[in-house]
């Protein structure tokens, strides 16, 4: 579904990332491990658009995609829930899932995407119209995945679906997320809890530096004895 | 409710003003005239500062550039003053597609940098093409057939009738789908991009919008001046008025700017014509005043039921709107 070769990216002049190769497949879940500065964020920004690559190639439902502008991406089904929300304040829940929809023309598919939203997430409803800067973490992260499950994805990217949230708040939002994979959606979840990460995933890929130092079927990344060493302390 | 009563307000001011040039003397029709002028300058900045979040303060581009649209067309090219409008209203949109995708790159206090640097050098341009510009010599424009009364009424008119302009154009804004573009762009400008908005073509519309009716300004100002030089109608201290009555009136309001324009400047003229020896003093006093007790502008004040508040109280309770007016300011 969604292939990176080659890939270097960054902040001009300032390069992150070197030479990555990563391939998703439809359907699947992946994990993106790795140590802060590992350059996460930097590829998810530079699939969904963002970011524009220095070098190499995005390919995506077989087209190159890496020269297209961002509303173009979620047009063709990319959505990103960024790192930290980054959700619309001074506007409602409501009002924030709607600008999800931007890229959307068809009014009833909005409805009943909305609907689909509000089914995955109950307390988004309770709170449609109250702002944003009202919710928890844990609701502002939902807030969050149903804005970018308002462009109706394909292949739905999640920066840090943890950050900053409690356990059990982050246990219900891996299990909504399991929902929307059933309904087919393609994840690529980036994560610091290492063992819930793959414990999820399908499969992982281990950044570091700006490379990718390690990737597989995440049972096995799981059991990798220097992932154990570096994430898990044993 | 409140609806209702904010609606049957602004109609009866409305319809108030229609009538006022038939009541008043020609001194403050002029200040009224004025005020109108203001209030177009302060919605425009609203437009693109309020809404999109980029303080445009080198806006007053666009009232020289207007003005001085009318002033070659009318002088050189014996148009009507319409026609000359609607060509200074042209060179305004080019000129933002012109600068707008370098210039709306920048943010905060780059762009607002490089507006005052695009409206300095405009001048710069406008006043050594003295065959064309009358140059620093100025530029003295046909005057308006007829007597003083139905003059000063014909621009009363002109004035009145393009700020009702410029507050339908933000009353459609605020509630469109390109409204919520903008405030999302305000609000977290990569967010937005990343929900598929096409940031650039926003903000330069939005831009554009602004610029339009800043031109349509600064066009009535010529004719009604009827004498235009550079260094007044591409002068500074008009955009600081008009952001201070922004600001005053209430950011990303429909009706902010308009209440500001109308405070500044009528405080202003009583503080001038009855405390002549301290006016400007009296008049900084009283926006200081202003900020501390109302720190949100006037329109909250009003929607909060006139209730004072202070700069601590405000701290605790809201953040994010004082936030936002000391990043603009």
């Amino acid at each position: 579904m969604l292939a990176v070769h080659h890939l270097g990216s960054g902040y001009k002049p300032l390069q992150i990332l070197w030479d990555i190769e990563l391939s998703v497949q439809e359907g699947e879940w992946l994990a993106l491990l790795g140590p802060n500065g590992a350059g996460k964020s930097t590829l998810l920004k530079t699939i969904v658009g963002l970011l524009k690559p220095f070098q190499g190639e995005i390919w995506y439902l077989g087209k190159e995609i890496s020269a297209l502008p961002v509303h173009e991406m979620v047009r063709l089904g990319i959505a990103l829930v960024p790192e930290g929300r980054r959700l619309f304040a001074g506007m409602t829940v409501r009002e924030n899932l709607m600008m999800g929809a931007f890229s959307q023309n068809d009014n009833g598919k909005i409805t009943a995407q909305l609907q689909r939203v509000f089914d995955l997430f109950p307390v988004l409803k309770e709170r449609e119209k109250q702002v944003v800067g009202t919710l928890s973490g844990g609701e502002r992260q939902m807030c969050a995945i149903g804005r970018a499950l308002m462009s109706r994805p394909k292949l739905l990217l999640v920066d840090e679906l943890s950050l900053g949230l409690a356990p059990v708040v982050v246990d219900g939002l891996l299990e909504t997320l399991v929902a929307i994979k059933q309904e087919g959606v393609t994840l690529l979840v980036v994560e610091q809890d290492v063992n819930t990460a793959l414990a999820y995933a399908d499969r992982g890929y281990v950044l570091r530096e700006g490379r990718i130092v390690k990737s597989g079927e995440a049972k096995q990344l799981l059991e990798d004895p220097s992932i154990q060493k570096d994430y898990l302390g044993y | 409710m409140k609806k209702i009563a904010t609606v049957l307000v602004c109609v009866a001011v409305g319809v108030f003003l229609v009538w006022c040039p038939y009541l008043v003397s020609f001194y403050w029709l002029r200040i009224l005239t004025n005020i109108f002028m203001f209030a177009i300058l302060a919605q425009a900045i609203n437009i693109i500062a309020g809404y999109v979040g980029y303080p445009a303060f080198g806006n007053v581009v666009f009232f020289g550039l207007g003005a001085y649209s009318t002033g070659i067309l009318m002088v050189k090219f014996q148009t009507t003053f319409f026609t000359s409008v609607l060509v200074g209203m042209a060179i305004c949109v080019l000129f933002t597609l012109l600068f707008g995708v370098p210039v709306l790159r920048l943010k905060g206090h780059y762009f607002a940098i490089a507006t005052l640097g695009l409206n300095e050098a405009t001048r710069a341009i406008v006043d050594n093409l003295s065959g064309l510009t009358g140059g620093g010599m100025g530029l003295s424009l046909p005057l308006r057939a007829g007597d003083i009364g139905a003059n000063a009424r014909y621009f009363y008119f002109v004035f009145y009738g393009t700020m009702l302009l410029s507050i339908l154009v933000t009353y459609l804004l605020s509630r469109s789908r390109f409204g919520y573009a903008c405030r999302s762009i305000r609000s977290d400008e990569e967010a937005a991009e990343g929900m598929g908005i096409n940031t650039t073509k926003y903000k330069t519309l939005a831009w554009m919008i602004s610029a339009v009716l800043t031109g349509i300004a600064g066009s009535g100002y010529a004719y009604w001046m009827s004498y235009i030089e550079p260094g007044v109608v591409f002068d500074m201290t008009i955009a600081i008025k008009s952001f201070v009555m922004f600001l005053l009136g209430g950011p990303a309001t429909v009706l902010g700017p308009i209440v500001g324009a109308f405070f500044v400047e009528a405080v202003s003229t009583l503080t001038w014509s009855h405390l002549l020896n301290y006016h400007t003093g009296t008049l900084g006093a009283i926006i200081i005043l202003v900020v501390i007790f109302m720190p949100q502008g006037f329109i909250s004040f009003i929607r909060q039921g006139f209730s004072f508040s202070t700069f601590v109280k405000k701290g605790k309770k809201k953040f994010s709107g004082r936030e936002k007016r000391i990043e603009m300011a």
